[in-house]
C-alpha cells in the first residue's frame, strides 16, 4: 500500500464520482487519474531519478491535486510549499532539499522572480488551467531563469494514459520510502524539512478515516491550504475513501464560504481555532442550519474551551472533533470523541488506532496518571526524520519515539491534556513560529541592540507574537520601521503583532532574560 | 451623512497602505484590484478593515454584508460606503 493506491482504489470503485470541486469547475476520479498519469509520464521523461524532489507552489486547486498525485505516481517526492512565504524563504527550501522541478501557478510570479534571481537549477512548470479533461492533461508552461516563457503542452508530448497502462509503467514509491517533505519552523530558527514516508502518511490517513467515519458519501469543504499538513490530511483522507473535496479559497469573506457549505451540501468542515473564532464572532454561521453537515474538526493549536462551548451550543446535533497532531506525526496523534466532548472539555482526547502516547519525565521514564511530563508518540505515523538536520532530529526522535515538546498529563480514563510547551515555539493562528528566527531577524537591524520575542495569549489566534526591543544608544526608530524590516524577510504570519520599545530588558543575575515578565504589558501595533 | 467618492477612495487607500503594506508604497494596486487575489490582506485583515469602515465612516457592516462584492477592492468599498451612507 502506498499513497498512490488511495487514488487507484477510488478510481476502481467510483470512476465517475467528483473528486474535487472548485466553484464552477470539477474533476472526476477518472479525470484526476488520467491527468496525474499524464503529468507522471512527462516527469519521468525528464529523467530526474528516483526520489527526486518536486516542489508545489500552488494554491488549493484541481491542479494541486493532479500535481500531488502525478509526482507521487512518478516515484518522486512531493515538497508542498507555503504560498504565503516570501521568495527568499522558498529559495532556501528549494536549495535545501534539492528540488529539481517546481510546479507553480503564475500568480506567484513575485516569489518566482526572487527564486530565479540566482541560478538555482530548478525547472518550473507553470499550470494555470486544464483546457480539457480525459484526453488532455495539464497545460504546462516552462520558463527559464529570465522568465522567458516557452509553451509546453504535456498532452502533446505524451498522450494521456489509461489507468491500467499507467500502473504498469509506474515506479510507485515503496511503503518505507520517502513520499513528501513538509517544511516547518524549527526552534533554531532554520526551517526544517520533515520527511514523511508513504507508510507515515498511509497509516495516519487510514486511522483518521476510521475515527471520522469518512465515506464516499462525504463532501468536505476545504479552506485550509494543502501545503499545510492538516490540509494535506484532508486531501488524502477524502481521496482515499472516494469522497468529494469542495475547495473554497475565499475564507477572507466567511459568508461566501458559508454559502458554499450550504449550496454544495457539505458534510464536513475543518478549521484551526481562529477559523471557528471568526465564524462564531463575525458571520451568520451559528444562525444557519447546514442540514447536510455531519461533523466539524479542529486542530492546529489549542482552542479556548469557551469557543468549543459556543460551537457545541450552535450545533448540538453535529459531531465536533477536537484533535491534536504535529507535522512530525503525519500529522494526527489524538482526537476527542464527540460523545465525550462535554465531559472532557479541554482535553486533546485519546490516541488514534495504531498510535500510542506516553507521558515521560526528563529521564525518559513513563509517568503515572495525573503527572505532568512530555508527550511522547510512537507508531507508524512517526516521521523518518528531518532532512539534513541530524542535531534537531536527535532532539525529537530517539529509538523511533517522537518527543513532541508538548507538556501534559493523562487522566484516569486515558484522556490527554496539554498544559504547555518545552520549546521556544509560538503557535499563532495554526502556524508554528520559531522565536529564534524572529529574534535573529530583529537583531539583523543595525539600529536594534537587543530583541526578545514571546508569545502572548490571544482569543483569536491562540497566541500572538510580541517583540520587546532595546534600541542602540541615540537611535530613534518607529515601530512601523521595525515592522517593515520584519516584513522584508519574514512571512506575514511571523511578523510581530505587538512591539514594545524599552530602555532595557528584565534579566536574572545570570544575564538570562526574564521572559515571563515580558508577556504582561502590551502595546498593540 | 454622505461622503464624497474621491475622499473615501483616498482615505481607504491610505488605510490599506498604512495598515497592510506598512507604508510601503512600492507595492502597487489599482482601485479595481481584488484584495483577495493580490494577497494584500487575509481573513484577519478583513476584520480590521471592517472595524476601520465602521469607526471612520460611521457605517454598520452586518455579517451578511461581508462579501467580496462589497469589500474586495477600493472601488467596491467606495460604492459600498456611499450606498450605506445614503441610507
Amino acid at each position: 500500500m502506498n499513497l498512490n493506491q488511495f487514488l487507484r482504489q477510488s478510481i476502481d470503485s467510483y470512476p465517475d464520482r467528483v473528486a474535487v470541486s472548485v466553484q464552477d469547475r470539477s474533476i472526476t476520479y477518472r479525470e484526476l487519474a488520467d491527468a496525474a498519469d499524464g503529468l507522471a509520464n512527462n516527469l519521468r521523461r525528464l529523467s530526474l531519478g528516483d526520489g527526486a524532489r518536486v516542489g508545489l507552489l500552488l494554491e488549493n486547486s484541481i491542479e494541486y491535486t493532479i500535481a500531488y498525485f502525478g509526482v507521487l505516481e512518478a516515484g518522486l517526492v512531493v515538497v508542498p510549499l507555503d504560498t504565503s512565504a516570501n521568495g527568499n524563504t522558498l529559495r532556501f527550501i528549494l536549495a535545501d532539499c534539492g528540488v529539481k522541478v517546481l510546479i507553480a501557478q503564475s500568480h506567484f510570479r513575485r516569489q518566482l522572480k526572487v527564486i530565479f534571481e540566482t541560478d538555482c537549477g530548478v525547472e518550473v512548470l507553470l499550470c494555470d488551467s486544464i483546457p480539457n479533461f480525459g484526453s488532455r492533461s495539464l497545460r504546462a508552461l516552462v520558463f527559464d531563469r529570465s522568465l522567458q516563457v516557452e509553451q509546453f503542452d504535456v498532452s502533446e508530448t505524451t498522450p494521456s494514459l489509461k489507468a491500467p497502462e499507467a500502473i504498469s509503467l509506474c515506479r510507485f514509491g515503496k511503503l518505507h520510502e520517502l513520499a513528501a517533505i513538509f517544511y516547518t519552523s524549527g526552534s533554531t530558527g532554520v526551517s526544517k524539512g520533515v520527511m514523511l514516508s508513504h507508510l507515515n502518511l498511509v497509516s495516519n490517513t487510514l486511522s483518521t478515516i476510521e475515527y471520522l467515519n469518512l465515506s464516499r458519501d462525504d463532501r468536505t469543504l476545504v479552506i485550509l491550504p494543502f501545503y499545510y499538513i492538516y490540509g494535506n490530511s484532508l486531501l488524502l483522507t477524502n481521496i482515499a475513501c472516494g469522497a468529494c473535496l469542495v475547495i473554497d479559497n475565499r475564507f477572507m469573506y466567511p459568508e461566501t464560504v458559508l454559502n458554499t457549505m450550504e449550496e454544495q451540501r457539505c458534510t464536513g468542515f475543518s478549521g484551526v481555532p481562529s477559523t471557528f473564532m471568526i465564524l462564531l464572532g463575525r458571520s451568520t454561521f451559528a444562525s444557519r442550519q447546514f442540514p447536510h453537515m455531519r461533523y466539524f474538526t479542529q486542530a492546529g493549536g489549542a482552542m479556548a474551551p469557551e469557543i468549543t462551548r459556543k460551537l457545541m451550543h450552535a450545533f448540538p446535533n453535529k459531531e465536533i472533533y477536537i484533535m491534536y497532531g504535529q507535522t512530525e506525526a503525519a500529522p494526527r496523534v489524538t482526537y476527542l470523541p464527540p460523545q465525550r466532548l462535554a465531559e472532557k472539555l479541554g482535553s486533546i482526547g485519546i490516541p488514534l488506532t495504531g498510535i500510542s502516547v506516553t507521558i515521560m519525565d526528563e529521564q525518559e521514564h513513563e509517568l503515572p496518571v495525573g503527572k505532568t511530563g512530555e508527550l511522547v508518540v510512537s507508531g507508524d505515523n512517526v516521521m523518518m526524520g528531518y532532512w539534513r538536520q541530524p542535531d534537531e532530529e536527535q532532539e525529537v526522535l530517539r529509538d523511533g519515539l517522537l518527543f513532541t515538546g508538548d507538556l501534559g498529563y493523562k487522566d484516569e480514563d486515558g484522556f490527554l491534556f496539554i498544559i504547555g510547551r518545552k520549546k521556544e515555539i509560538i503557535k499563532t493562528g495554526g502556524n508554528r513560529v520559531s522565536v529564534k528566527e524572529i529574534e535573529e531577524c530583529l537583531i539583523a537591524n543595525e539600529n536594534i541592540l537587543e530583541a526578545c520575542v514571546v508569545g502572548v495569549s490571544d482569543r483569536l489566534l491562540g497566541e500572538v507574537i510580541k517583540a520587546v526591543i532595546v534600541l542602540k544608544p541615540g537611535i530613534e526608530l518607529e515601530t512601523k520601521e521595525i515592522l517593515l524590516h520584519c516584513r522584508r524577510s519574514l512571512a506575514d504570519f511571523k511578523v510581530p503583532k505587538i512591539i514594545d520599545i524599552v530602555e532595557a530588558l528584565p534579566k536574572y543575575q545570570s544575564g538570562k532574560i526574564i521572559k515571563h515578565l515580558l508577556k504582561n504589558e502590551q502595546h498593540e501595533v | 451623512m454622505e461622503f464624497e467618492a474621491g475622499k473615501i477612495r483616498s482615505e481607504i487607500r491610505a488605510f490599506i497602505v498604512d495598515s497592510y503594506l506598512l507604508g510601503d508604497e512600492s507595492v502597487k494596486f489599482s482601485d479595481s484590484d481584488s484584495f483577495m487575489s493580490c494577497g494584500i490582506m487575509d481573513s484577519m485583515g478583513i476584520l480590521e478593515l471592517v472595524a476601520f469602515l465602521e469607526q471612520h465612516f460611521g457605517v454598520t457592516v452586518t455579517d451578511d454584508e461581508m462579501l467580496p462584492t462589497n469589500l474586495d477592492s477600493v472601488e467596491s468599498l467606495v460604492s459600498f460606503i456611499r450606498s450605506k451612507s445614503n441610507c
